[in-house]
């Protein structure tokens, strides 16, 4: 039983891809399978709406009941809940993008993404996985993790997006040191070339950082002569009231 | 040298829609506009400059891109375009293995600042091959124009192939499978660099040709 949920799973990777839909053949190939087993499971698949089947063409796609479950993950999510209004303010003052992440093992997942709202065409980032070590989001929140995790995490594999991406464990503590003393994160073309990001914790009742908000933009209006003081000011006064939405005390807000 | 950016600028305007519509799929919906703004001002600027030698006005040609196209690509190509007029140098002409040389410096700029490897569906997957495909004609002692033939046919090779290619650098990584079954802007622009370098080696050979 075990066998075949891990078989199911594998099916809706493989539909997940950008393909615009494969048949029973198709993906007995990819995944190794024989016909009859896939087609078993593509039907029960099919009856709880995961995947659904292209009459016309024969061919399988990712099914509704999908987004459903994607919705009600990202909505139980209190950080994310919260955010919303905060982030579209945010995006709002400054007119550029906002990202709200959390760390999910050594990458920062992006729980809500706010258009610069500028009416031009932009990708939603929802979802996105970054290297904790190459977005202003996971420094800012790893500067404030406990000494073991930070550790941790230093020791771990730091991946290189860019030319830019810090991935020496030394610097990277000393720029940790920077963040936790200045309240706020920079990233200068470390994911993305041509892109940056100023990004601050947001703290629980705790005191522990349980993710990250952060403005995202072109490096030349957000670091141009140095950081965007507009930006940073707006950054950090727009994470200190997501912390108290979130249980933080002034104080821990504050201090951190 | 100023043929080739015109040649590069045409070849930009007349595939604008097609890069933006490529980019609509995993990116900003920018990238052909913005590479056509950039390589206008970057051609008015090479026209001013007829008298400089070739390698200083490809290197003014990348600074003008540098801050005139914008995103990633501004960056990418300005950098590489200006790398490759300071390997060719302050001298009137340049012969084949020049070019070369300053391909591959051009390049090695481009890796350096955007850390990306072939397969990561970038820029690198057309540029790569397509300087391989030069050097294997150079090597086998083909003309520069049918080495250039070569090179234009691995770039659109290179692009073909980043269709199956997930991408794993630039904005285009955040969609992660997602980015799978779409050809990639950069790798397409970056075959247009090849192209239009065969076009305006083939009016050079044709000028000279006319000349003796």
């Amino acid at each position: 039983m075990i066998q075949s949920v891990r078989r199911a799973s594998r099916i809706l990777r493989e539909l997940g891809t950008g393909s615009p839909g494969l048949g029973v053949t198709e993906l007995a190939d990819r995944l190794g399978l024989a016909k009859a087993t896939v087609y078993g499971l593509l039907r029960a698949l099919e009856a709880e709406e995961l995947v659904e089947r292209d009459a016309e063409a024969g061919k399988y796609r990712l099914g509704p009941a999908l987004l459903q479950l994607g919705n009600a993950f990202l909505d139980n999510h209190e950080l994310r809940a919260r955010s919303l209004l905060w982030a579209e303010s945010l995006a709002g003052r400054v007119v550029e993008a906002v990202r709200v992440g959390v760390l999910n093992g050594t990458s920062v997942l992006i729980v809500h993404h706010v258009f610069r709202p500028d009416n031009s065409v932009q990708i939603l980032e929802v979802g996105a996985s970054i290297p904790w070590n190459a977005c202003a989001l996971g420094k800012a929140i790893v500067a404030h993790v406990d000494a073991g995790r930070r550790e941790e995490l230093l020791a771990g594999e730091l991946p290189r997006l860019t030319g830019r991406t810090i991935v020496d464990p030394l610097a990277l503590g000393a720029a940790l040191d920077e963040v936790a003393v200045d309240g706020v994160a920079l990233e200068d073309q470390e994911a993305i070339v041509g892109e940056a990001e100023v990004a601050a914790p947001v703290f629980d009742h705790l005191g522990s950082p349980v993710g990250a908000i952060g403005v995202a933009g072109p490096v030349e209006r957000l670091l141009n002569d140095g950081p965007s003081k507009e930006v940073v000011g707006a950054v950090k006064e727009i994470a200190r009231s997501l912390s108290r939405d979130m249980g933080a005390g002034r104080f821990i807000a504050r201090v951190r | 040298m100023i043929s080739w950016v015109e040649e590069l600028a045409t070849e930009v305007r007349e595939h604008r829609d097609y890069l933006t519509q490529l980019d609509a799929a995993i990116g900003d919906a920018d990238h052909g506009i913005n590479m056509d703004r950039g390589l206008t001002a970057a051609l008015a600027k090479a026209r001013e400059m007829q008298a400089e030698p070739p390698g200083t006005v490809l290197e003014a040609v990348g600074l003008e891109l540098v801050y005139t196209v914008g995103g990633a690509a501004g960056p990418l190509y300005g950098t590489g375009l200006r790398d490759m007029g300071r390997s060719l140098g302050d001298g009137p002409t340049f012969d084949p293995e020049d070019l070369l040389k300053a391909l591959r410096a051009g390049l090695a700029a481009i890796q350096s600042m955007g850390a990306a490897a072939e397969g990561d569906k970038t820029i690198v997957d057309a540029f790569s091959p397509a300087l391989a495909g030069l050097e294997r004609g150079l090597r086998a002692g083909d003309p520069l124009l049918v080495a250039l033939g070569r090179a234009r046919r691995a770039a659109e090779e290179g692009v073909r192939a980043t269709v199956a290619m997930q991408a794993r650098k630039g904005r285009a990584s955040y969609l992660g499978p997602r980015s799978v079954g779409h050809q990639d802007p950069g790798a397409t622009s970056a075959a247009l660099l090849f192209s239009s370098l065969e076009r305006a080696a083939d009016v050079a050979v044709r000028t000279l040709g006319a000349e003796s």
